[in-house]
């Protein structure tokens, strides 16, 4: 009974090995077999590191090959957690080497600190000599790490930098959909302009190394190994110098500028007052940043494209394609102007409170007189105004591809004295600069509608092929006429635009002083080309509350057509 | 007591079995140190021959010799244990080893098979039930060494003593009531055991309850190591193949995880050698205790089977991840030279058990 009763608590310890070891071997066949690859995927995770290396971002170049976005060489500071020995002691040295509070330091830190051997980033954008002072301080400070970043970079500073656009770091909502792209987290993104558009062929092909690590993170051996490819370098249509001349004649007066080729659609130059620096962005001076977001003045908005602007007299230019289209006047009609029209009982003044006298049409236009375009537009009437408007552009986006607005042209029944208000540009109608300079176009290369374009060549790949010119259908005599009244108004001393008057120039512009609704504020503006005889550049010059189109934009117009020709362009 | 025909009654499986652990460990220590530490695996391999010369020295004599020396064996480890937690030398947050000249041991791993021997010796002979006056002396006994490993602390040695006590009162014929009765109250008394705890005993505990809340910290130890596991698949990466071992991603994979190294490079089929391989050691020692003609052997057998399989199969949860991470080293696989010539020395002991039950002709 004894040996039985024995025999029985043997057994109990039996049965309790057999139960745990069935147990050991559902999870070992759970771990091995159910979830093998699982734990052979993360053994390889383990053991496998991404060590991303940045492919520089394709230079930018204007049609001279003067650079305006190049790479810099900065660096940046990290400390690798693992191999840290004291915190405090780093951060204070390295406060005392570049100048930062220790806070900040400690604070970044924190921040960036994820895996032990994955170095986190204290400081960026140092400069090379503050690279090698630390360099050369760094054996008291183990753990600490100095690397070099390449960061955009922009030459010409703020010249044409709503083109240009700005690259900046990615935000964390933006990481997930960027590494499904294949982009690294790491490296900066085009956000605006052509940085942004072209994204795709300046940023190139980040390479790397996949290396196989030890548990410290230590390199063991380099599995396999890919070179970055470089972006590809872009040339643009633009001139820098031009570009650079306009901004400078704006003198801080906000306001916009373009000027392209009215054969091709290239764009010469394109400005935007007041403007920005995009390095700033590429540097991470949020402080700055803040600034030029907070500014009332909207520093960062193109005002060549997105800027719409009431066009006031400019638009004479169309009231009288349309009235010498539908035969409603001819290049010799007389109209009388005493100073005043009244339709109804309403009276409409014309700047000129003495009035202009009998004027033909190349006269109104050289006078920009008021009273003959409102007699001209109640003649016209809603529909055939409309039409040539909209044939000419008005209310239709250009085709430019950074993004642009619109302008606005009224769609609602208007009355008599509407329809000749809007034929001398007041009323409801807004117009880009781009929307302006595309218009005068027509008058320069013979009644043709362009789409202007700025990137001319990515690599050695030429990408013009899609701009072409559109017949307006407008006869040759029309545009003759309207012609001879822009080279009237800047030629004639009595003519609006006589301010854009070079004696070594021959140049066809029309001025116009836009009422805003700030009672006393007005846009000016002035559209034109030259030189007259073989149109090489055609513009569109607006300022902002900036007085009468005949004072600035006149002005920056003669600067423009004086480089046209000294350049050759 | 005589000894004869000894030429003739080797337990085979026995010695097989043990040695197929011992070259596997020694195999997978090769692996794990090979390109690091490689004295450590010369050493692995003197300590297991010393354990086969200890192993075959003790089963050449009948264990009641032996059983003699258990006594003064269980005082020196007593004293030794009290050396250790005075003068002992500190690693991992604990003080286990004593450094004798310029030889390091390990107390804990003597006093395992001299209590063994002390509390076969105490029970041999004791009215079934037991009575509770020899439970409890029989507890104090395990009580004294168990005390002195927990304040090392080494949490998961000093259970081990609770584990072959719990076999060894069992098959000395604990009524069951009484059992319950002390397992009931142990329970109730568990809560209060947490305020005992060191503090990374604590977190040890926590970790294995939620082992993602800091991978890298600790947690690290029991993702590295199912990772390892896992990763052998059914046919193992090879040897000295493992990316985990090779790269040492797995900690202390010589002593305590050497069995991820196994799992790794060997994958399904080598556990499975291993597990078979403890599984019928242990059979092998419990066949032994029910064929000792004398309940000193039989308790002697029945203390050392249940050591060391409750060892083996709380290193193998351990770094399956299935139980909270103690230091307890897997018996004749895990490097360190007490353990393995202690374990071989209980082993020999076995053998002389088998021997012996042979002059009687059975029972």
């Amino acid at each position: 009974m004894l040996g039985a009763l024995k025999m029985n608590r043997l057994n109990t310890l039996r049965m309790i090995w057999i139960i745990a070891t069935g147990i050991l071997l559902f999870r070992l066949i759970y771990l091995q077999g159910l979830q093998g690859r699982t734990y052979r995927n993360l053994a390889e995770k383990n053991r496998l590191r991404l060590i991303v290396e940045e492919a520089p971002r394709g230079l930018v170049v204007d049609r001279q090959g003067v650079v305006l976005a190049t790479n810099q060489t900065f660096y940046r500071v990290a400390i690798i957690p693992q191999e840290l020995e004291d915190l405090s002691s780093i951060v204070e040295t390295l406060s005392l080497l570049t100048h930062q509070p220790i806070d900040r330091l400690q604070e970044n830190y924190r921040k960036a600190r994820s895996l032990p051997f994955l170095p986190a980033t204290v400081l960026t954008r140092l400069s090379k000599d503050q690279a090698l002072h630390l360099e050369e301080e760094r054996w008291r400070m183990p753990g600490l790490l100095v690397k070099p970043e390449l960061i955009r970079s922009y030459p010409l500073g703020s010249t044409a930098a709503h083109l240009l656009g700005y690259v900046s770091q990615p935000n964390p909502q933006e990481l997930g959909r960027l590494k499904s792209l294949g982009l690294s987290p790491a490296g900066l993104v085009g956000r605006y302009g052509l940085e942004q558009y072209l994204e795709t062929d300046l940023r190139g092909q980040a390479g790397g190394r996949v290396v196989e690590v030890d548990h410290r993170a230590r390199q063991v051996r380099v599995v396999d190994q890919q070179l970055p490819r470089a972006g590809q370098p872009v040339s643009l249509t633009i001139d820098a110098s031009l570009q650079t001349l306009i901004e400078q004649s704006f003198q801080d007066q906000p306001g916009a500028c373009v000027v392209l080729d009215p054969w091709t659609g290239e764009i010469l130059a394109m400005v935007s007052v007041p403007t920005f620096s995009p390095a700033v962005f590429s540097m991470g001076e949020t402080k700055t940043i803040r600034q030029l977001l907070e500014d009332i003045n909207a520093p960062l908005m193109n005002r060549a494209t997105l800027g719409v602007y009431t066009p006031g007299s400019i638009l004479k230019l169309i009231s009288a394609t349309a009235a010498l289209e539908h035969q409603l006047i001819n290049p010799s009609t007389k109209i009388s102007c005493p100073g005043s029209w009244t339709l109804g009982d309403r009276t409409f003044h014309c700047w000129n409170r003495d009035g202009h006298g009998v004027l033909s049409l190349s006269e109104a236009i050289m006078h920009s007189c008021n009273v003959y375009f409102l007699q001209v537009g109640r003649k016209l009437g809603a529909v055939r105004l409309l039409k040539t408007l909209d044939q000419a552009g008005c209310s239709h986006r250009t085709g430019w591809p950074l993004g642009e607005a619109a302008g606005h042209l009224p769609s609602r029944y208007l009355t008599d004295g509407e329809v000749a208000m809007l034929a001398i540009g007041q009323g409801e109608v807004l117009l880009t600069p781009l929307q302006a300079a595309v218009m005068v176009s027509a008058f320069a290369n013979g009644g043709q509608k362009l789409t202007p374009w700025v990137v001319s060549k990515i690599k050695d790949r030429s990408v013009n092929e899609r701009h072409s010119l559109h017949p307006l259908g407008w006869s040759a005599k029309t545009i003759e006429t309207v012609r001879r009244g822009m080279i009237a108004a800047v030629g004639d001393p009595s003519g609006t635009a006589h301010r854009a008057y070079d004696p070594n120039v021959s140049v066809a512009g029309k001025t116009g002083t836009a009422q805003t609704h700030l009672p006393g504020q007005t846009h000016g503006w002035f559209v034109g080309f030259c030189p007259v005889e073989s149109p090489r550049a055609a513009m569109a010059i607006v300022t902002e509350h900036g007085g009468s189109g005949g004072d600035l934009p006149a002005e920056i117009a003669r600067s423009i057509c004086e480089y046209v020709v000294a350049a050759g362009i | 007591m005589v000894f004869r025909d000894s030429q003739r009654c080797w337990d085979v499986s026995l010695l097989v079995s043990a040695s197929i652990l011992a070259i596997a460990g020694t195999a997978a220590m090769i692996s794990a140190t090979g390109t690091t530490t490689p004295t450590l695996a010369v050493r692995h391999i003197l300590y297991l021959l010393l354990g086969w010369v200890s192993y075959y020295t003790a089963s050449r004599r009948a264990y009641p010799y032996w059983m003699r020396w258990m006594g003064i064996a269980y005082g020196c480890s007593i004293f030794l244990l009290v050396l250790v937690l005075l003068f002992g030398s500190e690693r991992l947050g604990a003080s286990r080893w004593l450094s004798i000249f310029g030889i390091s041991l390990q107390p804990s791993e003597i006093a395992k098979l001299a209590t063994i021997g002390v509390l076969a010796r105490y029970l041999v002979g004791q009215p079934r039930p037991l009575p509770p006056n020899v439970v409890g002396f029989s507890l104090g006994l395990v009580a004294l060494p168990l005390l002195l490993i927990f304040l090392q602390p080494d949490l998961g040695s000093a259970s081990i003593f609770g584990a072959f006590w719990l076999g060894m009162v069992w098959v000395a014929g604990i009524s069951p009531r009484m059992l319950m009765t002390g397992v009931g109250v142990s329970a109730g008394l568990l809560p209060f055991g947490w305020w005992l705890l060191k503090d990374y005993q604590r977190q040890r505990l926590m970790i294995f309850l939620h082992p993602d809340a800091d991978p890298l910290g600790a947690g690290y130890n029991i993702i590295q190591s199912t990772i390892a596991i896992g990763s052998g698949q059914w046919w193992g990466r090879g040897w000295a193949a493992g990316t985990q071992n090779r790269l040492r991603f797995v900690p202390e994979r010589h002593s305590d995880f050497i069995f991820c190294i196994i799992g790794e490079e060997w994958g399904f089929l080598g556990c499975m050698i291993v597990i078979v391989a403890f599984g019928v050691l242990l059979f092998r020692a419990l066949r032994i205790a029910q064929q000792s003609p004398v309940p000193l052997g039989r308790l002697l057998a029945v203390g050392i089977a249940s050591w060391i399989a409750y060892q083996a199969l709380v290193n193998l949860g351990m770094v399956m991840g299935l139980i909270p991470v103690v230091g307890v080293p897997l018996p004749l696989l895990s490097y360190g030279g007490s353990s393995m010539i202690v374990v071989w020395t209980a082993l020999g002991f076995l053998e002389s058990i088998h021997r012996t039950q042979r002059p009687h002709g059975g029972l």
